[in-house]
Formats: C-alpha cells, structure tokens, sequence
C-alpha cells in the first residue's frame, strides 16, 4: 500500500514538474535543452506546447529545427510547413525547409502553381484568419456609412464621390472575407500532410488489398482528397493519386 | 704463302730440336690431396716442353673427368748471345668424384722422339661432401657441362651470362637491383651487341656501370671464371602478378681458335703451330625470370603518393622570422631507400595568405635506389601576422613491414612582419579577392526569446455570430433609412398642407375680424387682419414663424416673381395694421376697408404664388 502511494506520489511530482511549470518556462527550456545538444527532449516540449494549442512562428521553427536535429525529418518539414503558413515571408524558416527537403528520397516533378493562386496564398497568409475576418466586417461597416452619407448628400459631387467610396469598400470587404476564408482552409484546414512512416505503399483501392501503385518515403508532402475508414486518398505532387494509411502520415 | 710458312715452320723447328737438346724434361702433377664427393678438382700436369706427345694417366672409372684445358707458353731468351727457350704446356682435367675413398692417380706420360718421362704418382682421398653442391642449377657452367659433352669444344659452354636479382617476390613499386653478370672461361675480345627485352610491366633505371675493361677472376666449385659485371640496373614493378622477364640476349666476340688443316703437316705435332686465333660473335642470353609482384594492400592512406621503401621524412623552414612579400622557403627530404623518383609531393595545406608555387624537386641517387628527394616549396607571405605551417604527413608502404607507414614532420610558425611593399617600391602585388569558402550546410538556429505564445483562437468566420454582425450592421443601416425617409415625407406633408390651407385659413381670420368688426372691437380688427396676413406668407413661403419678418417675405416673394406694386399694396397694409394697433381709433383708414383691401391681397397673392 505504501509503495503504491509512493508510485503515487512520484507519478504525480512527475506530472507537476512537467505541467507545473508556465508554457513560456517551458518554451525556454527546450531552448536550453536544444542548445546542450538534447534535441529530442526539446523537440517532445515543442510538441507539448503544440498539442496544447500553443502557436506562433517560433514554437513551430523551433520544434522543426529540434525535430530536424534528432533525426526526425518528416516532423521537422511538418513543422516547418505549420510554420510557413504563419509566417510566409520568413526566410530562416524558408532556409530551413529547404535543407530538410532536401533529405527526402521521394523526388518529383511538381505541378507548379497558378502565379495569381500563389499570390492570393500569400496574401491571405500575411495576417491571421481573425484579423482577417474583423477588417472584413470593419470594411463592410465603412461601407453602410458611405451608402448613409450617400442619401444625405443633395450635390451630385458628394454624391458621387461616397457612390465610388462605398464600391470600393464593399468590394474590399467582400475580398478580405475571401482572404480569411482562404486563411482558415490553409492553416486551421489543411488537406496536406506529410508521410511519417519510412516507406508506405499507396495502393488504388482502400484497404491492403488493392493494387500497390507507388511507394512513398517519409518527408514527402502530399494533399488529401478524401477519406474512407483508416485510409486516406491522396494526391502526390505529380499529380497521381492512391490510397495510403491514415496513420502513417501527419497532417499539416 | 703456305711455301712460306712452311719454311718458318722448319726454321724454328730445327732451333727448338736444337736447344731441346740441352734441356732435361721434367713432368709434374698437381693434384688435392683431399677432395669431397660431387666437388669438382683439378689435376694439372706441367711439362716444360711443347714438343711431344702427352698420354694420360687412366683415371678411376668412378671419376667424371673432362678436359684437358691446354695452354702452352714459350719464352725465347738471348743471354749473352745464347739463346734459351723456356716453353711449357699445361694441361688441366677437371675432375668430380661421387664415391667415397682412397684413389691413385697413375702415372701419366710425356713422349718425346727421344724420350719418355713419366709423372710421378698420386694419391686422392675422396670424402663424403657437401649434398648442396651437387644441384649445379645455379652454377654457370652446367650449360657449359651439358654442351660441353659435345663435340666442338667451343659450342658454348664456356661463356655464359645472368641476370642477378636482389629479390624475386616484391611488392608493386618495391624496387630490385638488378645485376647482368658475364662469366667465361674463354678468352673474350668484347662485346659487340647488348640486346635488353622491353621489361614489361616495370620501370627500368640503369645504374651507372663502369665499363667492363677487365675481367675478375671468381672461382665457383673449383673452376675458375673469368667474370665481370656488364650492367646494373634497378627494375620498379609497376602492376601486380606474375611476371617473366624475357631472356637479354648479348654478343660477345669469342677468339677461337680455326684449324687449317694441311694436307702436308697432318699431324698432332705441327697442331700448335699451324691453328690461329680468329675472333667469332656468339650469342649468348640468360634464362627468362618470373617475378610475383603482390600489391599493395588497399584501402590506400589518403596522403599515400606511390612512395614504396623505406624512408624518413624531414623539413625545414629557411627562416622563421619573414620580411611581408620576401620569399621563404620549406624543404621537405625525403630519405630512404626504395622508389623515390616515384615518390609524388606531399600535400600541405599553406595558411591562407601565404602564396605558395609549386616545389623545385631534386634528387639525389646514391647509386642504387637509395638516396634522397628533396621538396623545395618557395613561399612569400602576403599578409602581415603569425602563420602556422602544418606538420608534413607523408605515407609511405614499407615493404619490409609490409604495411603503409606514415611519416609526420613538426609543424612550423611563421612570423611575418614588415610594411607594405610601397615603401621600398617593389611593384604592388595583385593578390585576387577571395570567395567565402562554404564548409558545410545546416539548419539555421532556433529562435531565442519569449516565443510569443498564444493560445490558438478559434475561427471567426466558422462562428455564426461573426455572420450576424454583417446581419445587423445590415438591419441598423436600413432602419436608419426608413426612418429617415419617414421623416422626411411627413416633414414634406405638413408643409404641402399648409400652403394648400393658407388663403383658406388667411380668409377665415379675415371672416374673423369682420365679424369683431360689427360687434364694435374696432381695437382688435387690425391685430386680426396682420395675424392672418403673417400666417398665410408663413404658409406660403414656407418659412417658420420665427424667421417671418419683412424683408424676408419681400426677399421670398420677389424670388417668386410677384409684382413690385402687390408687395407695395402688402406693406402699406402691414404698416397700417401695425400703426393702429398704438395709434388711437379713427386715424387713418377704417378697419373696415382694411380688411377689404386684405381680401383682395390675398386673392391676387394666391394667384401668383399658386
């Protein structure tokens, strides 16, 4: 009885110690912890503080660079990736993504994007799904008060000037609507994950018993289509689709 | 010619018969006492005589004799105006006994045309010798032994050549000295043509020979060989495996003696006197050699440059104290014995900022393959400070030891001081910029710093109260416009209203003041008739009573176009309701005709204003 409350008690110092501590001590721990070289123990505290709900663009470079360190490549591109959708003009992360790509066996002739679809991605991404939405609506609002000013104005030059000030709020709003909603399905949404298993076969039917169509290596990236049970439809960067394992890859 | 000859021949055969005369002739023996089985002996008979007819004794049926080798000299000496002949012939047997025991040479005899002489006797003991004697594959002469049997006795066996090497079995690179010996028993008279095979798979070096002159005497098993070196040379055997080395062929000039055989001077007698000595080219060549080369073990050293030996490795630096732009140099010595003139550079990494040019190489042969490489590196330093030069590592494969071995040197500090060149006018050195040199590629670091942590906020536009605050900006914004377009279409009523009812209302005042009119209140008639004037321009002219004064309805009415005499009319009305309202009664004109001409005021102002 009393070494099951010893056991008790030791489980539960052990609990506090990791939970006790505020998440910005625990941030800085696994920095220290990364700079003695401990990069798995730092890459487990930057996953923590991520399952725990924690975000920013450094948590993410730093749990990428730790889990890059310990071996881990195809987490580290998860992170790095989950990175770049908070911070797309980052070049540190960009470097680094780069470097750990560059790791991956999988090589492939990748379909590159419309430039106006990169450059909305881009833009959508330069600021958060909720700042987003709020200008949105702060938009829309500017936009009622000129249709207000609009009626009250009896000269045709006022009248046309909030006319055209209205349109283009209108128009910005709708657009910024468009961004947020493009924000959120890349980061909160995303349909791209990252093979973890080493190797997985991907096969034309859900299940281990259709044909086996090409064999994946971990780090490479890949966009889900659709789900069926266990498995997952993906698409490859080339274009060719299959079914893989749901639990051999992560999602971004 | 030959009737010449013949006289010469007589000649001298009549003053060597007549001083024979006074010669007693002597046969000697000279033969070991003591021999080993398989080893071969000489027995030599000595007669001081040329003349005459040498029997020899019986050997032993055990012995394998061969010979005899025959010399003769003459020594013709006037002393005194006497003539002396001294002449001798020697004969030698070559002699080897394989069984054991106590032998005796018999007698053997001289014959003269006068007399018989007669060697005395000998006795040989034959012991058990030495086995390794008896293989005479690596003597010279068992070529000679087996043509020796033939006929012609100069078919060959007295002249034969080898090749002498240091080591059969070597490894790649490791040199062999390689040594072409020659060894006769006849007499030579040159060599006329040295023939060397291409040496296939080696590298061949010659050392400097002398050229052979004269001949060194060497006794090998008992017999004697004339012998001398004709070339050195060191082989480098550059691929692994079994390697034959193809036979060196050379010609020799072998003087010979010819027979001329005469009809007339047919016998064993004149046989010295009429054989001459001509000199004949023979071929001769050594038997093919098969050398293993083994090679070298593998993985090679990275600073391994082909040297094979063994060496020591030295440097030194000229100076350690540098002038800027004045040249230093470094030498590296490589000292040993094995392949040095394939001993490649050692590779030193110069510090940057020292200019290096690539070594003067000198080597010095001591003769064989031993000797010294020397790596000259000259260096100007082009920078002021303190350089390190590396210690030198150099791998070399020591056959020996069969393994690489490395050689290291100290390393050196060089101190560069001195300004710069333009001082004393040396030309300014152009030194190239230099691209940053990328070792190597790695992430970059994490980030420092409180991290920003925040926790992740839940999407707006997935919520529905984010889409109902569009809804109700929405809804404010259009019951704000109703409100006001309500506002304004009553405001518009009220007016239209009043202007409709404002001659009825003016005229229903006017109705008023008539009615006060009879009752007698002449004092409030006139109150009357401006309250109804005032309030229909008010209607009319839709102006609100506290802005109603004259000049503003005068303003208003001219803007609607109304007569300058109706205004005139309206102001003599106003003016006069206004004066009787503090002037007592009966001044001025009557209410009653006041209120008709009000009448009528307003009817003419409701046509134009209309």
């Amino acid at each position: 009885m009393q070494r099951i409350i010893a056991v008790y008690i030791l489980l539960l110092a052990g609990m506090l110690s990791m939970t006790g501590q505020t998440p910005e001590e625990r941030y800085t721990r696994a920095g220290e912890l990364y700079g003695s070289g401990d990069y798995s123990g730092a890459a487990a505290i930057y996953r923590q503080l991520y399952d725990e709900g924690y975000r920013s663009e450094d948590i993410l470079f730093n749990a990428g660079n730790a889990f890059f360190k310990s071996g881990d490549n195809a987490s580290a591109i998860v992170f790095y990736e989950r990175a770049k959708l908070l911070a797309p003009a980052d070049e540190d992360i960009d470097y680094n993504l780069q470097i750990a790509r560059s790791r991956i066996t999988d090589r492939f002739e990748t379909v590159p994007q419309l430039f106006f679809v990169k450059w909305f991605d881009f833009l959508s991404l330069l600021a958060s799904t909720n700042v987003w939405a709020v200008a949105a609506l702060a938009m829309f609002v500017a936009a009622l008060i000129l249709v207000l000013i609009f009626l009250t104005k009896s000269r045709a030059r006022g009248r046309l000037l909030s006319f055209w000030l209205f349109l283009a709020a209108l128009v910005l709003s709708v657009f910024m609507i468009l961004l947020a909603i493009r924000n959120n399905s890349l980061v909160n949404n995303s349909n791209r994950a990252v093979i973890t298993c080493s190797i997985v076969t991907g096969r034309s039917a859900p299940g281990e018993t259709g044909n086996e169509l090409f064999v994946l290596h971990s780090g490479t990236t890949v966009t889900i289509e659709q789900e069926l049970g266990s498995f997952l439809e993906v698409r490859l960067p080339d274009g060719n689709k299959g079914w893989i394992r749901s639990d051999c890859m992560e999602k971004i | 010619m030959t009737v010449m000859k013949s006289i010469l021949t007589a000649m001298i055969c009549l003053l060597v018969t007549l001083t024979g005369m006074t010669q007693e002739i002597v046969l000697t023996v000279d033969a070991p006492e003591a021999a080993a089985t398989g080893e071969r002996f000489r027995i030599i008979y000595t007669v001081n005589s040329t003349d005459g007819q040498f029997t020899p004794p019986k050997f032993d049926q055990s012995f394998s004799v061969q010979g005899p080798q025959q010399s003769t000299s003459r020594n013709v000496q006037w002393i005194n105006g006497d003539i002396q002949t001294v002449s001798s012939t020697t004969l030698i047997y070559y002699v080897v006994a394989s069984v054991q025991g106590t032998y005796t040479i018999p007698p053997a005899q001289f014959t003269t045309k006068k007399i018989t002489v007669s060697s005395p006797e000998r006795q040989i003991v034959i012991t058990d010798g030495p086995q390794s004697q008896v293989p005479a594959a690596r003597q010279p002469q068992s070529q000679g032994q087996a043509a020796g049997t033939g006929d012609t006795p100069s078919s060959g066996s007295e002249v034969s050549m080898r090749l002498l090497l240091t080591d059969r079995e070597v490894y790649a690179g490791e040199p062999i000295t390689v040594t072409l010996k020659l060894y006769t028993r006849i007499n030579l008279s040159g060599i006329q043509e040295l023939k060397y095979p291409d040496f296939k798979g080696f590298l061949r070096e010659d050392i400097e020979t002398p050229p052979l002159r004269s001949l060194e005497s060497e006794v090998i098993d008992g017999v004697q060989y004339g012998t001398g070196i004709v070339q050195r040379f060191v082989l480098y055997p550059q691929i692994p495996g079994e390697i034959r080395i193809d036979p060196v062929e050379m010609t020799v000039l072998v003087q010979e003696r010819s027979r001329v055989h005469d009809p007339f001077f047919d016998d064993p007698f004149f046989d010295n006197f009429f054989s001459s000595v001509s000199t004949v080219p023979r071929k001769i060549t050594t038997r093919p050699v098969t050398i293993r080369v083994k090679p070298l073990p593998e993985p090679r050293p990275t600073d391994f440059h082909g040297a094979v030996g063994s060496f020591t490795l030295e440097s030194d630096l000229s100076s350690s104290e540098a002038q800027l732009n004045d040249a230093i140099t470094l030498k590296v010595t490589l000292r040993g014995s094995g392949n040095l003139n394939l001993a490649g550079e050692p590779v030193i990494n110069f510090p940057q900022g020292i200019e290096k040019y690539d070594p003067k190489v000198t080597m010095r042969s001591s003769g064989t393959s031993s000797g010294s490489k020397v790596f000259e590196y000259l260096l100007i330093p082009r920078n002021n400070g303190t350089f390190e030069i590396p210690p030198v590592s150099y791998t070399v494969f020591d056959p020996d030891q069969g393994k690489y071995v490395t050689l290291r040197t100290e390393g050196f500090t060089v101190n560069v001081t001195g300004a710069g060149s333009s001082e004393e006018g040396i030309a300014p050195v152009y030194i190239p910029g230099e691209e940053v040199k990328y070792l190597g590629q790695d992430i970059r670091y994490i980030r420092n710093g409180s991290g920003r942590l925040a926790l992740t906020a839940a999407p707006l536009i997935a919520k529905l109260q984010y889409w109902l605050w569009f809804v109700l900006a929405l809804f404010v914004t259009a019951v704000v416009i109703l409100l006001r377009r309500e506002q304004m279409k009553r405001n518009a009523d009220i007016a239209g209203l009043r202007n409709r009812k404002a001659a009825k209302n003016a005229r229903r005042r006017l109705a008023k003041a008539n009615a006060l009119l009879k009752s007698g209140r002449n004092e409030l008639v006139n109150a009357e008739i401006a309250r109804s004037l005032w309030g229909y321009l008010g209607d009319k002219l839709r102006l609100p009573p506290s802005e109603i004064t004259r000049e503003k309805c005068y303003t208003a009415l001219r803007e609607k176009k109304t007569d300058e005499e109706l205004i005139a009319e309206l102001d003599r009305i106003l003016t006069a309701t206004e004066y009787s309202q503090y002037a007592p009664v009966s001044e001025g004109e009557s209410p009653a005709a006041l209120c008709k001409r009000s009448t009528a005021l307003i009817s003419r102002l409701d046509n134009v204003l209309n």
